[in-house]
């Protein structure tokens, strides 16, 4: 018998998305001083306010590099959409019942393409915004003004979507997380949360 | 503030456009020259910067003679009774109200981030020297808190800036039939105009507020945004508890599903 798993994610691919996950931490932590006076004790974790706007800064290139490189590398498979797509968006994955339903997911199911959508647009939006608060004189003052309003905006929003996505990548749906740490998913996983991906390359 | 609010009353049509104010506090503040090129106006230097706290703007208008007729107006910080540079500060000190009202601030707590730039209703802070940090109209604090008027308001030969208790100088600008800028908004400002023109033709806001998207920066997204951070956090736990998660079944028992097949 074949092995008990399949690979599911490259070396590359692990790679690249722990370093979003990192750079993106380093922006959280960095900028919640700046978000509100509430948490102004974060910026203890990089030697005072400056320091976090420093760390801000580069945290941010990597950040907006890694997060749109990650996007455009599978720019494809997350924007297209199919019926087994559509049947995933209309019953919300199955999330908001006990019963048990099946859906004929490809590689990303429609969950995973959206939010995958979402962290690209959310990319883009926090870091041409970012570009205007780095250099507040060097622009006009409305879309200054504007930039904090949309980077504040988009902030809040990626930090609701990516503990979603920890919740579903965790322990809401065991199994899941050891693709993304060794590379490869249980047969059982695969052919229960992505049965058409599975067929492809499993079987 | 209230009862110990200090501040200015300026009168435009008193202003003869001498800019001894300017010189009178550079010379307090220590604060060094600016280079400056003639525009063709006897206005100088044409801005703000982190080294001029406050300057004369020279307005040029008809006279309906074929000449000119000029309007001065004394621009500066105005000490927002709502202020919103310290909305929007994220270094606790850096700008701060005093015991007067003043809206002052310590150099040395500025982190640089130059949000006050934006939330200014009046486009005042300025950012300066290798440091970058903020500088802007403190009212001479320090003098002010000695018992003595700021230095521009010492200087001022024709009583066009008139310093001294902000509901006094209100009072008697009012009894005097004045109109006036900046009495009510934002709590009232500190500095308070009696114009003898429109605000526009000043390059004043008509009504002066805090900017709308600053306003839905603090006030709607930054608390909305914590309710979201915990409602996240909430909805996850709750969904584990009552929906569950989708559990894999025991691979030596029955599969996970049974299409595909």
């Amino acid at each position: 018998m074949a092995s008990r798993y399949v690979e599911r994610f490259s070396a590359k691919e692990r790679v690249l998305h722990w370093f979003v996950t990192i750079a993106f931490f380093i922006l959280v932590f960095s900028g919640l001083g700046l978000y509100s006076r509430l948490f102004t004790g974060w910026f203890d974790l990089f030697g005072g306010g400056k320091g976090a706007i420093l760390f801000h800064k580069i945290a941010g290139l990597l950040f907006f590099a890694s997060s749109l490189l990650l996007f455009l590398s599978h720019r494809k498979e997350i924007t297209t959409f199919d019926e087994d797509d559509r049947d995933w968006v209309t019953k919300r994955g199955g999330y908001l019942s006990r019963e048990e339903e099946h859906f004929n997911s490809g590689k990303f199911n429609a969950g995973q393409k959206l939010f995958g959508i979402f962290i690209g647009a959310a990319t883009v939006a926090l870091g041409v915004s970012g570009v205007f608060i780095w250099a507040p004189t060097a622009f006009p003052r409305l879309i200054v003004q504007f930039s904090l309003l949309l980077h504040g905006l988009t902030f809040v929003l990626a930090v609701m979507f990516v503990i979603v996505h920890i919740y579903l990548a965790t322990i809401g749906n065991p199994g899941t997380l050891e693709g993304m740490l060794y590379g490869h998913v249980r047969r059982i996983w695969a052919r229960k949360h992505h049965p058409k991906w599975y067929r492809e390359v499993g079987e | 503030m209230g009862d110990t609010r200090v501040g200015f009353l300026i009168d435009t049509s008193r202003c003869i456009g001498c800019r001894s104010c300017q010189v009178a506090c550079k010379q307090w503040n220590k604060l060094t020259v600016d280079e400056t090129r003639n525009e063709g106006t006897f206005e100088n230097p044409r801005d703000l910067t982190s080294q001029l706290y406050n300057r004369i703007r020279f307005v040029e208008g008809d006279d309906g003679k074929g000449g000119v007729k000029w309007s001065f107006f004394n621009e500066r910080c105005l000490h927002c009774g709502e202020a919103g540079c310290m909305k929007v500060c994220p270094a606790p000190g850096a700008l701060y109200r005093t015991h007067e009202g003043i809206v002052g601030y310590n150099a040395e707590k500025c982190i640089s981030c130059k949000y006050c730039v934006s939330a200014c209703p009046f486009n005042v802070p300025r950012y300066g020297g290798k440091e970058e940090k903020v500088s802007k109209c403190h009212l001479c604090l320090d003098r002010v808190q000695g018992g003595i008027a700021p230095a521009c308001a010492k200087a001022c030969p024709t009583e066009t800036l008139k310093f001294g208790r902000r509901d006094d100088l209100v009072a008697k600008a009012k009894a005097a039939k004045k109109e006036l800028y900046g009495e009510n908004d934002l709590n009232g400002l500190g500095v308070v105009y009696a114009l003898d023109a429109p605000p526009e033709s000043y390059g004043l806001p008509k009504k002066p507020s805090i900017p709308m998207s600053i306003f839905l920066w603090k006030d709607v997204v930054k608390p909305l945004g914590i309710l979201g951070f915990w409602g996240s956090i909430g909805a996850m736990l709750l969904h584990y508890v009552t929906v569950g998660p989708k559990k894999l079944e025991d691979e030596n028992g029955t599969q996970g599903g049974d299409h595909g097949k």
